[in-house]
């Protein structure tokens, strides 16, 4: 750091305004290169395929890999928001991001108030690396172990229900409880990054306005939902957002669990995009997509919208 | 419970609490970890043995035999699978943590040069576009750049496609913006060079969260699979969760086989996270308040 002053003084004994310009020019250069890679691999990686996607979603299927695509303009989105097991599958996937969102972050949000509790000091950070493992562990290896847990045969759940007296859980063969089962796997996955924000966030509360709060008589609910919720919004909003663009996404679990079945109740956009392409039916699966791209922009762009609104009345 | 004029719990109540607290934050502890439990325990155990007593907590003897059957998958050995999982992490890991160091540090340093505003915005674009739907359009990429005609090719597209981590950049671009600018201006005026001034004072700050971004890009890179399924012309390419996967689709799947090769997956990950838990954690907090 000194050295790299030290050799670089003399430069300022020669204050030509050509100089500073060429230094300036130089300083430019140098910030393109440091970024020239990054641009790249996103314009390759990101952007391309990207509008690959879109340009094909305006072509006909069997000619969108050969020289001259067809275009049909928007015959692939017509086609698609008229079948009906397109808008099933786009319905569902609302349904499952709905649901998904609001248990993952009612779930989070009482994890971390429990993990935050005083009481709880001493096994908390071995609580946290409970709740945080399945979130790096690699998805397949989980959703796999999952499947068979649920399994009629194998299965670790129905010997457990079984145990408790209860009836047993069909599992991922009837249409509902195979909904349910994806819904378990999917929090289980990926709850423990949404405690993690919440609880960092109600370890930074201001303990002051809750205190005056209890001297001023408030029940212990009454100063959860004015005292702390209003201050967890910000976290609140994170957590719904983020939750929001995962779960609309959602794809690998249905891979390894359900490949889009029984009856397709679990034949989500992404997946049923993803066979589509498999019959290369390319202009349908990238309408899909395009599709699936467009709900994710407007949802998340109106939820913080809404979320925020309230900040002002 | 209700008011200031309640009474002080007494010492028996309130170890009853302590002790109710404790069990339920066990059992939900449990419920995070169990699976791994269950997964490690019955790769040692035979099919028979699970299917009568699916909770055991212990094997009876320990049975070797998914370890053996897994030396090779779909005629490719299990070394193969594990060499390309180490190496296409290292390599990603390495490139991509270099690439989005310098990335963000441009970004940071000067937000308003020409472009650099749209390839801001690219990225957020990018990183919102369901990721699955964007790997099936980029076999075309892949091909486009010729790299599905020799197995070098392959990896080369796996390592790129999978090099830039949103978080690990989110993380960059966090730890740059509190860096005092004064620092750096201070530099400029005694006529330092951008390269210098990078070299020579951002990056010596910089290495804590070098080393952070280091291990989350080494954690989120191995358990990457689409890219790597959709560029693979053959299995010699694929790493161990592909393999599993590819295990998991198989006709009469073997369940002990299929819970040891999870096994070697997600053990080393595990250790990892374990040993690192305090970083891991701040990283991923860091990578995700501002998206």
């Amino acid at each position: 750091m000194t050295t790299a002053v030290a050799t670089a003084t003399p430069r300022r004994l020669l204050p030509h305004l050509s100089r500073k310009a060429a230094a300036n020019a130089w300083h430019k250069r140098t910030l393109y290169l440091f970024l020239l890679p990054f641009a790249a691999l996103t314009a390759i990686f990101g952007l391309w395929p990207i509008g690959q996607s879109i340009y094909l979603s305006f072509t006909e299927s069997y000619t969108a890999l050969s020289p001259q695509p067809v275009f049909v303009g928007l015959e692939n989105f017509r086609e698609i928001l008229s079948n009906p097991d397109f808008l099933d599958s786009l319905w569902r996937t609302l349904l499952f991001t709905f649901v998904s969102v609001v248990l993952n972050v009612l779930v989070a949000l009482a994890l971390a108030v429990m993990l935050s509790q005083p009481i709880l000091e001493r096994g908390r950070t071995l609580f946290k690396l409970a709740i945080f493992l399945p979130v790096i562990t690699p998805d397949v290896a989980g959703f796999i172990v999952w499947k068979w847990m649920f399994n009629q045969d194998f299965g670790v759940v129905n010997a457990v229900l079984h145990g408790l007296g209860l009836p047993a859980f069909p599992g991922v063969t009837e249409p509902v409880s195979a909904f349910a089962t994806l819904t378990i796997v999917e929090l289980w996955h990926h709850v423990g990054l949404y405690t993690l924000i919440f609880l960092t966030n109600l370890q930074l509360l201001d303990r002051d306005l809750d205190e005056a709060a209890r001297i001023d008589g408030a029940t212990r609910w009454q100063r959860f939902r004015y005292v702390t919720l209003p201050q967890l919004r910000p976290a609140i909003i994170i957590n719904s957002v983020y939750a929001l663009i995962e779960f609309l996404k959602t794809f690998t679990v249905i891979v390894v669990i359900t490949r889009g079945g029984p009856n397709f109740s679990t034949n989500f956009v992404s997946y049923f995009a993803y066979t589509k392409f498999g019959n290369a039916q390319y202009g349908e699966a990238m309408a899909m997509a395009t599709v699936l791209f467009a709900a994710v922009a407007v949802l998340a762009a109106a939820l913080v919208w809404a979320m925020s609104r309230g900040d002002y009345r | 419970m209700s008011g200031p004029a309640r009474k002080k719990p007494s010492a028996a109540s309130r170890l009853a609490i302590r002790i109710i607290a404790y069990a339920a934050a066990i059992a939900i502890s449990i419920f995070f970890v169990y699976p791994f439990y269950w997964m490690i325990v019955n790769s040692f155990r035979t099919q028979e043995a699970v299917l009568s007593r699916p909770l055991a907590l212990l094997p009876e003897q320990f049975d070797f035999a998914a370890y053996e059957t897994i030396a090779s998958i779909g005629g490719v050995s299990l070394t193969t699978y594990l060499t390309n999982s180490l190496l296409i992490t290292a390599v990603a890991t390495a490139l991509g943590v270099s690439i989005m160091a310098m990335g963000a540090y441009a970004l940071y340093r000067s937000p308003k040069l020409p472009l650099f505003g749209t390839v801001r915005n690219t990225f957020l674009v990018a990183i919102m576009y369901p990721n699955m739907l964007l790997v099936i359009p980029l076999y075309f990429v892949v091909y486009y750049l010729g790299l599905l005609q020799s197995q070098a090719g392959n990896y080369v597209g796996i390592v790129l496609s999978i090099s830039i981590v949103p978080l690990v950049f989110i993380l960059f671009l966090q730890f740059f913006r509190n860096i005092p600018s004064e620092l750096l201006d201070a530099a400029v005026m005694d006529g330092a060079t951008e390269w210098q001034i990078f070299r020579r004072i951002v990056l010596p700050l910089a290495k804590p969260v070098v080393l952070t971004a280091c291990l989350i890009a080494v954690l989120l890179n191995w358990k990457q699979w689409f890219q790597i399924l959709v560029i693979s012309t053959s299995p010699d390419t694929y790493t161990l969760p592909v393999a599993l996967l590819s295990l998991n689709t198989e006709y009469g799947v073997n369940f002990q086989a299929t819970m040891a090769l999870a096994t070697l997956t997600c053990v080393p990950v595990i250790i990892v996270f374990i040993l690192t838990q305090r970083r891991v954690m701040s990283g991923f907090l860091a990578g995700a308040v501002k998206g």
